[in-house]
């Protein structure tokens, strides 16, 4: 395929966003869209202001926040140490194996019904539910990254003294693994954050309620709001991720 | 065979090994290889592709157990130092680790302070070229210097006895002469015996005390030691002398026997 000069894409596609806003205004002040379906976009900043004017945006986004980091947090570490114990433990691999495979098809929001029992409508429920979706992530990608590191650096270290089982996981197996590893920590960041919304809509405070009593209202423009956030959050978070990734794989290309 | 080893293992050796019978599961590959190695000496392992070069090497160093046999290894000579180490057919360097942590690798856990560690990884780098390039990553490096590296990381640890597993078969003609060159001049500097395991009878000659051809009897039998050739030349410009084509045609026909038994299957 023919690759584009940079500038030249990058005009391309701010003008193709800007063109289907637009069209999307144009669209409600001519008439050929109901507006009690879609907001208009040019109304989107004033309302926005009010929400951050009001303390709301701030409050809902910290508690959104506060599950994400936790599931987040909780997800990664026993995705990883699983998924890396799995890759190194023959006994282990074969314990869980069949568990893996048994609850590793159930999307997290299956599990809301036991988080609800469990943990009640709170704040630690909401983490649970994130959590679950990171954790197989991070299960599978670290499982599958160490399984793949060369034979070879392991012979080296046995033949460098470095043969103890925790010296072959520090210097071996976790850096020659740590480009997938990360990669599996980066989905992770993105898929606890689509489960965030998913996890406070059965009224956990957060993005995700206020949009359902956004929605209850028909105030289109509040959702709207909010759905930008999220992805402008999310999209700090990649960003913030990438420049801590990038120097780490520094010895990679 | 037998005359050309003693018995029992010799009172000085390094390196001795009796008996030893490799394979894998079922199949015996190497069998009755008695060898013994002396302090500083050089000793090259020839013969066909498939022999078992390489896992000879391996259970040399205890990294494989040999099925039947004894390997005896002496202790490492001085304190913070291994009994032996290994230069492999490929660099593999740790690409996550500078040049400099990747030739540490072997110092660490020997109780030695990070600055001692340091020093002691930056010697062999300077014997080997390459002090300059210590803070680099090894995929910024070439082949041939990548190889280097392994080498010094062998040496940093002051090894009893160093292995060679082929180590220049993967490098360009011209770095494989250059780095032959290099390693006949690091033989002086360093106190370490080697045991060098190659396919190349001219790189055999060049470099070793003692040549240790392995070849079967027949195609069916496993291989064992069909000779043992003490190259007796000067070190220097062995290319050049009178003898050095006649060391060479001799093990090539020890091992062309055995090569054509193996391409003649009944």
């Amino acid at each position: 395929m023919k690759r584009l000069a940079r500038h030249r894409r990058t005009l391309i596609s701010a003008a193709s966003l800007i063109g289907l806003v637009a069209l999307w205004e144009l669209a409600l002040r001519l008439g050929w869209l109901p507006g009690n379906l879609v907001p208009l976009p040019s109304s989107i900043p004033a309302v926005l202001w009010a929400e951050i004017h009001d303390g709301i945006w701030l409050e809902v986004v910290l508690a959104s926040l506060s599950h994400y980091s936790v599931g987040l947090a909780i997800g990664s570490v026993l995705g990883i140490a699983v998924g890396v114990a799995a890759a190194l433990v023959p006994t282990f691999d074969a314990a869980q194996s069949w568990l893996a495979r048994l609850l590793r098809p159930i999307p997290p929001l299956a599990w809301i019904p036991f988080a609800i029992i469990w943990f009640g409508v709170t704040e630690t429920a909401a983490a649970f539910i994130i959590s679950i979706g990171v954790f197989w992530i991070n299960y599978f990608t670290s499982y599958s990254a160490v399984r793949a590191v060369d034979d070879g650096y392991y012979e080296v270290a046995q033949a460098f003294g470095q043969g103890r089982f925790t010296a072959r996981l520090a210097k071996i197996s976790l850096p020659a693994a740590a480009p997938g590893i990360l990669g599996g920590l980066r989905a992770g960041l993105g898929q606890g954050w689509m489960t965030v919304v998913a996890a406070e809509l059965f009224g956990i405070p957060g993005i995700g309620q206020r949009m359902m009593e956004a929605s209850g209202l028909l105030a289109t423009d509040v959702v709207v709001v909010y759905m930008l956030t999220i992805a402008a959050l999310y999209a700090l978070f990649d960003f913030l991720f990438m420049s801590i990734q990038r120097r780490a794989l520094r010895w990679q290309n | 065979m037998a005359e050309l080893t003693s018995p029992s293992p010799a009172a000085d050796a390094v390196l001795s090994a009796r008996g030893v019978r490799l394979g894998f599961a079922g199949d015996v590959v190497l069998d009755g290889v008695d060898l013994d190695v002396a302090p500083r000496e050089f000793v090259a392992v020839v013969g066909a592709s498939g022999v078992g070069k390489s896992t000879l090497l391996r259970a040399l160093a205890g990294l494989l157990t040999p099925q039947h046999g004894e390997v005896h290894l002496s202790a490492a000579g001085e304190p913070a130092s291994r009994a032996w180490s290994m230069v492999f057919q490929a660099p593999r360097l740790f690409p996550w680790r500078r040049v400099r942590a990747n030739v540490e690798l072997g110092l660490e856990g020997l109780g030695l302070s990070r600055a001692e560690r340091r020093a002691r990884a930056m010697a062999p780098l300077e014997l080997v070229g390459l002090a300059p390039l210590a803070e680099r990553w090894p995929r910024t490096l070439s082949g041939g210097q990548q190889q280097r590296v392994g080498i010094a990381r062998a040496l940093a640890v002051k090894p009893r006895v160093l292995f060679m597993d082929e180590p220049f078969s993967a490098l360009d003609a011209l770095t494989r002469q250059r780095l032959q060159g290099e390693l006949a001049e690091l033989r002086r500097r360093s106190d370490a015996a080697i045991v060098f395991v190659t396919h190349d009878i001219e790189e055999a000659v060049l470099l070793a005390d003692r040549v240790v051809v392995l070849a079967k009897p027949d195609e069916h039998a496993p291989a064992g030691v069909r000779d043992i050739v003490t190259v007796d030349l000067p070190l220097d410009q062995r290319r050049g002398q009178a003898g050095f084509r006649e060391y060479v045609q001799r093990l090539e026909q020890h091992i062309g026997v055995a090569a054509t038994h193996e391409e003649t299957p009944s």
